[in-house]
């Protein structure tokens, strides 16, 4: 009877399924074991600060029995994490006041982090040490700054960031900087100040391209997206945004925008947060395939990556609660037909390139001398700042009278300089 | 007969003049070629900042060889023989509690350009290595330049920091300025707080150099105290000589003996003769014979302030003149050994010592006491909401 044969054939196939998931999930583990994932963006520091003020040596700041934050290393182990790019955030509030020091402090808090885990973690700066630490077993540490406000509209500072080993700046956090746009300019929220970059804004994105620091374009509007993509002469990533084709959240890359990715050879490594991926406070795995497999429709294979997020939002997909579950977002992937070398260059290949494509621009550029023209001082704000050493020709501005000034007030401060 | 004494006499006059002329031009050689051999460790150098005043750090708007606004530029630092030179990145006190940070990297960003564009000179940040060409080192001159940062400290040492005066001339909430009335921070900071000890300690566990200028007495006592290592003076003087605030007195010198650290002799004219009109070499070399006495040779460095301020003693206008110093010694009866020790090996002797205690040390625990943190948990949503 037909019914039978259909009932034997559900039942067949019920406990096939599940073999074929356990099927996906070994291969994922099996890819992950010599091809682990490259995260592009994870607040654990923020959660350092918050829970214990960045003292690492409390007992319960313990790295390898944290249990309340979404990372930890036996976490990070059993996601087969091999490079992790440490969040050094510091809030918008801290924008002209004292964000320079608290940045600094972040990237102590990794560094002392890398120090006191030697076993776990490589604090790297370069795609060789990230390959270098997969061999030898390590989680690649890297840093990555979260909004332009972190220097101070100066290019001193960025210079200095990128030699304490910062290998990415978000441009912006969710506030504008003095030279650039953040994404609440597209919601109703905000106006654009900059529409992009103001000019001082393309001398950062350029100086970035000149020391090798990759350009990141999460948290910033739309416009900014697109002048960068114009200028840059190096690919940029989105280290943790997704599809805006599936969810209209302006956190998330317009189609548009996605086009520019594939041309320039950028990357757009998705971010897991369930209001950017269903824009809805509910989320499963699935769903952040699916912006995995919008990416690659539409920029292609080489411009996806992860981009987590984890311990920098509180509602996660379920099957995702956590660094230990990257796996089988890759199981998930490869039962939609990716193929293998689809998914290594996901998990890290992408990366590499990207990072590799932006030394060899830094090595074009060795030889162009480093950006020096402040920014015009009245682009500033706030009164925690002095205008020492400024002068006229800071920047755009022309205040001649303003020299001369400052030259009589300097030349009899030098007498105390004893 | 007479005419015999009146040749004899003319000879006689003829060689006093003569011998004593060789004599002086054997002390000037004696000098360079001493020199040469052991090329001077300058303590302390406000050239950064002059870039910063004249040409707000665009080195692309002058060349360092041949500059002549300044007292010191390449050529002239060759040709007064100086082998190393800490060049300090002093921002104002204005600034603290703004935005010292920011300008402090900004002036160790100006200072790594500058060494990594000229091939005179060569970026180092250990007592190891000799070349040929002129070692550029850094120094922070004031506390205020961490914000009361621990984590911004390890950052600056990251960055190739090798000494931080703890204060500038004005008191930073940890630290006393040895200047009063010229600022008006934290004025009941007396010494070093708490928090001062342990920025101290942090120093000489991650083997920094503790340097004491423009400190006041009170914290370079509290200083000596608590520090395991040698110490500095990277631009002070002789107390006993001239009263001077920003110069060291006696007993301190011989704490400092035993502390076996440094006192780099500085050639700031003010706190060279304490408003005598003549100011010259011999007026320097005074403070170099009074502090031999009192904590011995091995005590002894150079730190200029060159570019740091106006007034020089006569005949060391500028970065070219150290060797006329030298000679100036050597005419006082100093020998080549203690001569060496002054010019580059008391202080290199300092910088292993605080460099092998920055090794021995475990790491430890240091917290910024800043409960500003816990109020961020309190006030702010996750990065990303």
């Amino acid at each position: 009877m037909p019914g039978r044969s259909v009932w034997v054939l559900l039942v067949v196939l019920a406990l096939a399924l599940p073999s074929t998931g356990q099927q996906y999930l070994e291969e994922a583990e099996r890819i992950m074991s010599s091809t682990p994932v490259i995260d592009g963006h994870n607040d654990l520091p923020w959660q350092l600060l918050n829970k214990f003020n960045n003292q690492l040596r409390l007992p319960e700041a313990n790295l390898t029995v944290l249990n309340d934050t979404h990372t930890n290393i036996p976490k990070l182990r059993q996601g087969h994490v091999g490079a992790q790019f440490w969040s050094v955030y510091v809030p918008c509030e801290t924008q002209n006041k004292d964000a320079v020091k608290r940045t600094l402090e972040q990237m102590d808090v990794v560094q002392r982090m890398c120090d006191l885990y030697p076993e776990t973690f490589s604090c790297v700066t370069d795609p060789d040490g990230i390959e270098l630490a997969f061999r030898s077993g390590k989680v690649a540490s890297l840093m990555g700054v979260e909004g332009g406000h972190s220097i101070d509209s100066s290019l001193g500072v960025l210079r200095t960031l990128y030699r304490l080993g910062a290998r990415y700046m978000t441009l912006t956090h969710s506030c504008n900087t003095p030279w650039a746009d953040n994404w609440l300019v597209d919601t109703n929220d905000e106006k654009p100040v900059h529409h992009g970059l103001s000019p001082f804004g393309k001398i950062v994105v350029q100086e970035m391209n000149r020391l090798g620091m990759i350009v990141d374009l999460a948290h910033v509007s739309v416009d900014t997206m697109k002048a960068v993509l114009n200028i840059s002469r190096a690919p940029i990533i989105f280290s943790h945004s997704s599809a805006y084709g599936i969810c209209p959240h302006r956190r998330n890359v317009p189609d548009d925008v996605l086009r520019l990715v594939n041309s320039t050879g950028s990357l757009v490594m998705v971010n897991f947060y369930n209001n950017y991926v269903t824009c809805s406070n509910k989320a499963k795995l699935s769903d952040v395939a699916d912006h995995m497999d919008y990416v690659k429709k539409v920029a292609g294979a080489k411009a996806v990556g992860f981009g987590g997020d984890y311990d920098g939002v509180t509602g996660l997909p379920t099957g995702l609660e956590d660094v230990s579950k990257y796996p089988a977002l890759v199981a998930e992937l490869l039962a939609r037909n990716w193929t293998e070398e689809e998914v290594k260059g996901a998990l890290a290949e992408n990366l590499l390139r990207v990072f590799r494509q932006v030394e060899r621009v830094k090595t074009d550029l060795q030889n162009t001398a480093p950006y020096e023209s402040p920014i015009a001082l009245e682009e500033l704000e706030g009164s925690c700042r002095t205008n020492y050493g400024y002068s006229t020709d800071a920047g755009t501005a022309q205040r001649p009278s303003a020299a001369l000034a400052l030259a009589l007030v300097l030349a009899p401060l030098l007498s105390v300089l004893y | 007969m007479k005419r015999n004494m009146a040749k004899l006499l003319w000879l006689l006059m003829f060689f006093s003049d003569i011998v004593p002329f060789s004599c002086e031009k054997s002390m000037r050689e004696r000098a360079i070629e001493l020199m040469q051999d052991a090329r001077l460790i300058d303590g302390h150098n406000d050239f950064a900042l002059q870039l910063r005043i004249l040409y707000q750090n665009r080195l692309s708007r002058v060349n360092l060889r041949e500059l002549n606004l300044t007292h010191t530029n390449l050529v002239k630092l060759q040709a007064g023989y100086v082998g190393a030179q800490f060049w300090s990145v002093y921002v104002l006190c204005s600034a603290q509690n703004k935005d010292a940070v920011r300008l402090t990297l900004e002036q160790i960003d100006v200072v790594k350009r500058m060494c990594n564009s000229y091939e005179e000179l060569e970026l180092v940040m250990t007592s190891q290595g000799d070349s040929r060409r002129i070692a550029c080192l850094i120094g922070i001159e004031g506390g205020h330049s961490i914000d009361s940062s621990l984590a911004t400290l390890r950052m600056y040492y990251d960055l190739g920091v090798r000494y931080m005066t703890l204060t500038h001339s004005c008191n930073t909430p940890w630290s006393e300025s040895s200047s009063k009335g010229m600022h008006n921070f934290y004025p009941s900071v007396t010494g070093l707080t708490a928090f001062g000890q342990e920025v101290v300690k942090e120093m000489n566990r991650l083997g920094m150099l503790i340097d004491l200028s423009h400190t006041s007495h009170s914290t370079v006592k509290a200083a000596l105290n608590i520090s395991k290592a040698p110490v500095i003076f990277s631009h002070s003087s002789a107390f006993s000589v001239c009263n001077h605030s920003r110069n060291v007195p006696d007993d301190i010198l011989q704490e400092l003996k035993r502390n076996k650290g440094i006192i780099m002799v500085t050639f700031n004219a003010d706190v060279l003769a304490c408003g005598r009109k003549v100011v010259n070499i011999s007026t320097l070399a005074d403070h170099f014979d009074h502090i031999k006495e009192i904590a011995g040779s091995e005590s002894i460095g150079i730190g200029g302030d060159y570019d740091g301020v106006e007034r020089f003693p006569e005949g060391l206008e500028d970065v070219s003149k150290y060797p006329s110093l030298i000679e100036e010694l050597l005419r006082r009866g100093w020998n080549e050994t203690e001569l060496k020790g002054v010019l580059r090996e008391n202080f290199l002797r300092v910088f292993r010592e605080v460099e092998n205690e920055g090794m021995l040390t475990p790491a430890n625990q240091f917290n910024s006491c800043h409960g500003i943190g816990l109020l961020f948990k309190r006030l702010l949503p996750w990065p990303d909401q």
